[in-house]
């Protein structure tokens, strides 16, 4: 059944104030706030920091800005994705009193920790300086093509993770574990040269998050943009949006019967 | 020469009878049973049982029925929440709730914000809300309350702004799950009066309630539902004491 009054601007209204809800919600009543986002990449990183250059002590350069110019992205998709895997069940009580489109809460749920990630720009930006690098221009191309391409990646993933974990709740902790392991198998604590030539392939093309992320580490630490990963990030990025789409409009009709 | 504002055809509605979520294990030990859903007749309960029904525009429908008879899935079809599992749903105008009162308010935002969401997810702009907002929030009668967290409210304060919300969104369709008792008894009066107001303004009703003296008083047809299948249906006044003789 179409929804009669549609408009745009309501539509955008309604996804701002989602987003808005999102963001003051997360962090309310807590004392430092939205600065928790900022923090727990942060003490992630320390602590990969003591594990890898001071206990293993592997040789890498500039560290602290190879591995948050990573692991601030990656921040991103995996606290968007485990959010909207219990996103629909989280917001039953909308779903079951209001007609709307039930992915604004997803969209919400993905841009409201993407801004959370803008928050950590300034911060890579410092760490760029802080080693003697400058910020090029070519950011200015780099930062919204990598945010799209992202935005497009988590959003099929959480469209798909979000009405599966309604029919199997099961699936909140394969989920969790898939994060995990993705963060493993993705270069995000390691650079991507590392990996074996055998796997390379595998990687790179089984695993979008690899070119998108090396991506963004290429732009912050060598002011460079590798065009044939993003290429790849984009084709991966469009094959998992249309799989997501299409799990979500099959499954989704149904969700008010199990909720 | 009226003009349906709401039409139902032929719907079904069914639900997994097993209400549970199945767990991985159940569904691949199962997965036969999964893929052909609708070959199986007892694993399924029918809400609606091929429905047929019109609504014109302006009319105050009054549903009754026992229990589980089906009526808050005909609610919920008409609102648009949840979809007919066969069969045609057509509504061709704004749907207010006034059910669950307050179910879309989340404790930790103020009442303000409340409203605006509220208002938003009724299908108004946030542009809409706002110029309202101050005749919502005098009728609510909760004065400075409005910006402190809804949490801090009390049951009653809750409702009132809920309800002001929904009867101050202009509606064209509204739907009504058995709350004319909102608050205090001087509340209710007020409330009642408001929703009476809709009704005799001219706006359309489907009105659900168990109190078949409001049924005959207000509504001008009335729909008696069984088994999610219409049992009887016509003049309030006839429908209403042939269910009550069964």
């Amino acid at each position: 059944m179409e929804f009669f009054n549609r408009n745009h601007k309501r539509d955008i209204d309604l996804l701002w104030l989602l987003t808005h809800k999102e963001i003051t919600l997360q962090y309310k009543r807590t004392s430092l706030g939205i600065l928790w986002s900022l923090l727990n990449p942060l003490l992630l990183a320390l602590v990969f920091y003591i594990a890898f250059t001071i206990v293993l002590r592997f040789q890498m350069k500039d560290f602290s800005l190879f591995l948050l110019s990573a692991l601030f992205p990656w921040t991103w998709f995996s606290n968007a994705v485990s959010a909207s895997t219990v996103s629909l069940i989280a917001n039953k009580s909308l779903i079951k009193k209001f007609p709307f489109p039930k992915h604004f809460l997803l969209s919400a749920g993905v841009i409201s920790q993407g801004i959370h990630f803008l928050f950590s720009l300034p911060i890579i930006a410092c760490l760029v300086y802080y080693y003697g690098k400058t910020a090029g221009a070519i950011w200015l191309i780099g930062i919204p093509l990598l945010l799209i391409i992202q935005f497009i990646i988590t959003m099929g993933a959480s469209l798909a993770v979000s009405v599966i974990n309604v029919y199997f709740m099961d699936f909140q902790f394969i989920v969790a574990f898939l994060l995990t392991m993705l963060f493993w198998l993705t270069p995000i604590v390691y650079p991507f040269d590392t990996v074996p030539e055998t796997y390379r392939l595998l990687f790179l093309y089984l695993n979008p998050l690899t070119p998108l992320m090396s991506s963004w580490r290429e732009l912050f630490m060598f002011n460079a943009i590798h065009w044939s990963w993003i290429t790849i990030s984009i084709l991966g990025s469009i094959v998992i949006f249309c799989v997501g789409l299409l799990i979500f409009k099959k499954l989704s009709k149904r969700v008010d019967e199990v909720i | 020469m009226s003009e349906f504002v709401v039409e139902l055809d032929h719907v079904w509605k069914e639900y997994p009878l097993q209400r549970d979520r199945p767990g991985f294990k159940e569904y691949f030990v199962n997965i036969h049973k999964f893929m052909k859903r609708k070959g199986e007749e007892n694993s399924h309960f029918y809400a609606l049982r091929d429905l047929t029904l019109k609504i014109a525009r302006g009319e105050c429908v009054g549903i009754i029925g026992e229990n589980g008879a089906g009526k808050s899935t005909l609610l919920s079809l008409m609102l648009g929440t949840i979809f007919p599992s066969r069969g045609d749903v057509k509504v061709m105008d704004r749907v207010t709730p006034l059910l669950e009162l307050g179910g879309g308010f989340h404790p930790d935002m103020t009442g303000r914000e409340n409203v605006i969401l509220n208002g938003v997810l009724l299908g108004f702009t946030k542009g809409d809300v706002l110029k309202k907002m101050s005749s919502i929030i005098d009728f609510s009668e909760i004065g400075e309350f409005v910006d402190l967290p809804v949490r801090t409210y009390s049951s009653g304060m809750y409702l009132r702004l809920a309800f002001s919300v929904a009867i101050h969104t202009d509606p064209k369709i509204l739907i009504i799950d058995e709350v004319l008792s909102v608050g205090d008894e001087r509340f209710q009066r007020k409330s009642k009066e408001a929703m009476l107001n809709l009704i005799k303004g001219g706006v359309t009703t489907i009105f659900v309630s168990h109190q078949m003296v409001a049924v005959k008083e207000i509504c001008n047809r009335a729909i008696w539902l069984d088994g999610g299948e219409i049992k009887a249906e016509g003049e309030p006044e006839k429908v209403v004491d042939e269910y009550l003789r069964h």
